[in-house]
């Protein structure tokens, strides 16, 4: 069927047409800008290497940080001799925590966190327990990963 | 003195006399509220201050975070009255935000956001949350340890949003963790986005003023009222109160001058007994307030969602308060405002205490 | 005299709070002298804005003065002397 006058005048169709290029150049722009503003993230490392000697021989009941990423890790040597590496970062508002060695307990002075020495949170708002690692000793490396994550160095 | 051939020159190209006519046909009524009118003008002064005071800091300052803490340090302790303007940046952002509160709930509880002024309520609400913005920005700019755990505290709190949380925190850090990428970005927007923003939303504020005139309270609107010109007698007072308050900032500048604490390190723990600025107090007493875990649901996310719910509730009040677009009293609007006021109240002073 | 003892050891607990914050930042100049001269300033400093609020004030009455007579309406029509 042909109709013979167009349900569109020639006025609108122009004025679709230039609104929606309008809209399409602008937003294409502004997607390019934020592209641009948004930084591209980083990712929490799957693993890092320390030197043995700096962190086995701290006394029973103390902990030692490290850098995890841009983030603080513990390496925690409780009152029996048992090391054991965790992240030092709180749960809840992602302030870094300390040890109290003569509670024997993790705090986060943020918003009065406790955790106690296996992690678990115990006191005020922390939602979860805090995160720990696996360590291994490679002579003079010690490496510490992420729970469940295969290790391989590069050869040197 | 007469430069009569300088006021010819002028005169020539511009209608000076419709300008000095505008002025002197502005009219401000004057009733027992009127006191509150000058709030706003007080906060303008102080931006004022704040934006001259903050031009001549930037000569000075280095945005790196290895190199941040030591030019501020330098600024307070080589530089001619460096320590004295470093202060009065601080106290007149400090004064700024107090002047700003009492504007917003003087505005709240007079009812002068109702029709046909929506626009100046949205534009001061926006220039209330940029100010927030520039105390959190300019406070990580010192970058000791106090402000360093603020802003992962206040950055991570946006992280709590649903859906888009993770972006707004992403975008605020500049990477996963509060770095010097987070203070190079917090610089920027603190020297150049929020100053721009702000002299804009400033310009549209006064614009709208000057439109719709100053606003009179419900219970006045209807009985008569006197008037009197903005210029002179209005200018001058605001002149008067100006100078009280310059005289208030720099004596606090002075006797008080902020202390600095130690260089922020990421791998230290969070100092004991932080504390935000006392604009965020409030808010952070609300989180200490939830536990963990509401019903097996995250309690940070219910905390900040109920949060915002609230703060966009304030935001949106001229559409929700029907009664007073009417001109009718709105009782309920006024316990509103006051359960608002007494909530910030009350938060702050515990935040202090405990 | 009970008081007297509980203020004194206050400040005595507040001293050794000072003692126990070191290496804090000198946020304001420690030399006596600078101090003097700051302190002077600041007094003057108010003189100058109390001076010029009075300045202001006496302005002002005047202006309102003028406003009840009712002369400030110039008259536009006023052949000028030229």
């Amino acid at each position: 069927m042909k109709i013979d006058y167009s349900l569109i005048t020639r006025r609108t169709f122009l004025n679709t047409l230039f609104g929606g290029w309008l809209v399409a150049l602008c937003s294409g722009s502004a997607y390019a800008l934020l592209k641009f503003a948004f930084p591209t993230l980083g990712k929490e490392p799957d693993f890092v290497v320390l030197n043995t000697k700096d962190f086995m021989n701290i006394p029973p009941n103390s902990v030692k940080p490290f850098a995890w990423g841009g983030k603080v890790g513990l390496f925690f040597k409780n009152a029996n001799g048992t090391s054991t590496a965790l992240k030092g970062v709180c749960t809840h508002m992602e302030c870094n925590i300390t040890y109290k060695p003569e509670d024997k307990k993790f705090y986060c002075a943020c918003h009065k966190g406790w955790f106690d020495e296996n992690g678990k949170n115990i006191e005020g708002p922390p939602p979860k327990p805090l995160e720990f690692f696996d360590f291994k000793i490679e002579g003079e490396k010690l490496i510490v990963a992420k729970k469940g994550i295969k290790v391989e160095l590069p050869k040197a | 003195m007469n430069c009569q051939r300088l006021k010819n020159w002028v005169e020539e190209r511009y209608d000076v006399e419709e300008i000095k006519d505008f002025a002197k046909k502005k009219l401000v009524p004057t009733h027992k509220y009127e006191i509150w009118y000058y709030t706003g003008g007080i906060t303008l002064f102080l931006f004022v201050i704040q934006f001259i005071t903050g031009m001549i800091l930037s000569f000075y300052y280095v945005p790196h975070f290895e190199h941040a803490y030591k030019s501020i340090i330098e600024i307070v302790t080589k530089l001619n009255m460096g320590w004295f303007f470093r202060s009065l940046h601080h106290w007149g952002a400090q004064l700024a935000i107090v002047f700003l509160f009492i504007h917003v709930w003087s505005t709240l509880l007079l009812k002068s956001y109702r029709k046909p002024r929506e626009f100046l309520w949205f534009s001061g609400f926006m220039l209330l949350g940029i100010s927030i913005f520039f105390g959190l920005s300019g406070y990580l700019l010192l970058w000791d340890e106090r402000a360093f755990a603020a802003v992962k505290v206040a950055t991570g709190g946006a992280g709590n949003l649903p859906v888009i949380g993770n972006f707004i925190k992403a975008f605020l850090r500049g990477g996963i963790d509060v770095t010097g990428e987070t203070l190079i970005r917090f610089y920027a927007f603190h020297v150049s986005i929020l100053p721009l923003a702000t002299l804009f939303l400033i310009g549209l504020h006064i614009l709208l003023v000057q439109y719709h005139g100053m606003s009179v309270p419900l219970s006045l609107e209807k009985k008569a009222h006197k008037e009197i010109p903005f210029f002179p007698n209005l200018f001058y007072k605001d002149l008067i109160i100006w100078l009280i308050i310059l005289g208030i900032v720099v004596t606090l500048a002075t006797l008080v001058p902020p202390e600095i604490g130690k260089k922020a390190d990421p791998l230290a723990p969070a100092p004991e007994n932080i504390k935000p600025e006392w604009y965020f107090l409030f808010l952070f007493q609300t989180l200490k307030l939830f536990p963990g875990e509401i019903l097996g649901l995250n309690g940070e996310m219910i905390a900040i969602i109920l949060i915002s719910c609230g703060i966009l509730f304030f935001f949106l009040i001229p559409f929700f308060d029907k009664k007073s677009n009417r001109g009718e009293k709105s009782p309920l609007f006024t316990w509103i405002g006051i359960i608002y006021f007494l909530y910030f109240v009350i938060m702050t002073v515990f935040g202090f205490v405990s | 005299m009970k008081r007297f003892i509980i203020t004194i050891t206050l400040m005595l607990i507040h001293a050794t709070n000072l003692l126990a914050q070191q290496e804090k930042v000198d946020v304001f100049p420690a030399v006596s002298y600078d101090r003097f001269i700051i302190f002077q300033t600041l007094a003057i400093f108010w003189i100058g804005i109390i001076g010029l609020i009075i300045i202001i004030k006496i302005k002002l009455k005047e202006i309102e003065r003028i406003q009840k007579m009712g002369i400030n309406k110039e008259e536009k029509d006023i052949p000028l002397l030229d």
